[in-house]
């Protein structure tokens, strides 16, 4: 698809935020979505081409402002969704149940 | 930090997103698709055994051992896993030279695409817009902006990592390194020059 | 059937990786030193033909082998085993006459992706 992703060759999109060195995962979540991601590709629920595809397929000002692994936790999302592994409404209860949980708040 | 640490961090509460991303392991372990310790064992490899130390050893080595040089050269993919690198966004590798005539830069345009077995997981910057988006239109100015000085009359060679090879540059010895041993010479061999996105440190700098 | 990756089998799993070489004999369509062009596709799903060099022509370089085709991979995990080709092209070729001539450029496009392009000037 012609998506914001196809970025070779555009102006205008900023600075290089260069770095000598920085952690392999900034947060503990990037981690997790990381190894999420690696656990459910290529063992029989997505391919690593519909991975890149869902990351794609991002709204385009959300895909230029998110971090990194934010593109990373809507593809796995997406696709978990797309292939019926688990629904939206499983995610939000579960979401409720651990806010729920909380004990530091 | 362990995630016991994090689950407790009372000085933060946890961001939206930590909770969704923690609510979503909770489910996919629930259910049996992901496994907890299968996730701490994959963030432990990337955080603490796959980086580009890995790199640094398949540069030193060619430097050192000319007839490992041209092994490299004829099957990257081959001569990198004699020194036990292989796997994942690396099963085809293909190691491109520096020379005095040709300096060459790596960029995924379409995403983050990375030769993970010997540099690890790529750093932010090669994975965000300005990167990709510049270094195939401008690739001197990227340069310039990451502070390397790349003579006009050398040639400039970007290689989009579009397809399933993942490149690694080879950079030039430095100068003063003479009789070093590998350990030492890969105290010089930075994950950016093996990028194309900076230089090997130099001998007096480096001590 | 999916399987479930645990613990002992990561070790394993990235040293070995996903290739997406086929194992096939497929005569390629292009020789190493022939001109190609890449072809004006305007695909709305996935494909790896980056926009910047659609319609432009280059040089085969390198034949790397038979893989799968993700256009096809992304939408329904079909293969369509093909040669993947390095190709070089210059900067005036994709950037234009005011391209700096000492930059020069390689990417890796499928067989799919490609037509043979005439030496005589477009």
């Amino acid at each position: 698809m012609n998506g914001i992703h196809d970025l070779g060759g555009m102006h205008g999109l900023g600075k290089i935020l260069h770095t000598p060195d920085e952690p392999v995962f900034r947060s503990e979540w990037e981690g997790r979505v990381f190894a999420m991601l690696l656990s459910v590709n290529g063992v029989g629920h997505v391919n690593t081409d519909e991975f890149r595809h869902s990351m794609e397929r991002m709204e385009p000002a959300q895909y230029l402002s998110v971090s990194y692994y934010e593109h990373w936790l809507h593809g796995l999302e997406t696709l978990l969704y797309e292939k019926g592994i688990i629904a939206v409404a499983d995610l939000d209860a579960k979401l409720a149940q651990i806010k729920g949980n909380d004990a530091c708040q | 930090m362990t995630s016991h640490e994090h689950d407790h961090d009372h000085t933060k509460p946890p961001s939206e997103l930590e909770l969704r991303v923690k609510a979503l392991e909770s489910l996919l372990v629930e259910r049996k698709i992901v496994e907890a310790a299968a996730l701490d064992a994959i963030v432990d490899a990337y955080e603490n055994k796959i980086g580009p130390r890995n790199g640094a050893a398949v540069v030193a080595r060619a430097w050192v051992d000319p007839d490992y040089k041209v092994r490299l050269f004829a099957d990257s993919t081959a001569a990198i896993a004699e020194l036990g690198f292989s796997g994942l966004q690396g099963e085809d590798l293909a190691v491109v030279e520096n020379t005095p005539a040709v300096h060459n830069m790596i960029v995924c345009t379409l995403c983050s695409c990375y030769p993970w077995p010997t540099l690890g997981l790529p750093p932010s910057w090669y994975k965000a817009a300005p990167y990709r988006s510049r270094v195939v239109i401008d690739p001197r100015g990227v340069l310039k902006e990451l502070g390397l000085d790349v003579p006009a009359d050398k040639e400039v060679r970007v290689w989009d990592s579009t397809a399933e090879v993942r490149y690694m540059v080879l950079p030039e010895r430095p100068s003063g390194t003479d009789g070093w041993t590998e350990a030492q010479l890969m105290e010089l061999i930075t994950r950016d020059s093996m990028i194309g996105a900076g230089l090997t440190k130099s001998p007096v700098k480096a001590q | 059937m999916p399987i479930v990756l645990t613990s002992d089998m990561v070790a394993g799993a990235l040293k070995t990786g996903h290739s997406t070489r086929v194992d096939v004999a497929i005569e390629p369509r292009f020789k190493v030193g022939q001109r190609v062009r890449a072809k004006n596709l305007q695909p709305l799903g996935h494909t790896r033909l980056v926009r910047y060099v659609r319609g432009r022509v280059g040089i085969v370089e390198t034949d790397y082998g038979v893989f799968t085709l993700p256009d096809t991979m992304a939408h329904g995990n079909i293969p369509t085993p093909q040669h993947g080709y390095r190709v070089s092209f210059t900067s005036h070729e994709l950037w234009g006459p005011a391209a700096d001539p000492k930059n020069s450029y390689r990417v890796g496009l499928w067989e799919d992706y490609l037509d043979p392009a005439s030496d005589m000037a477009p």
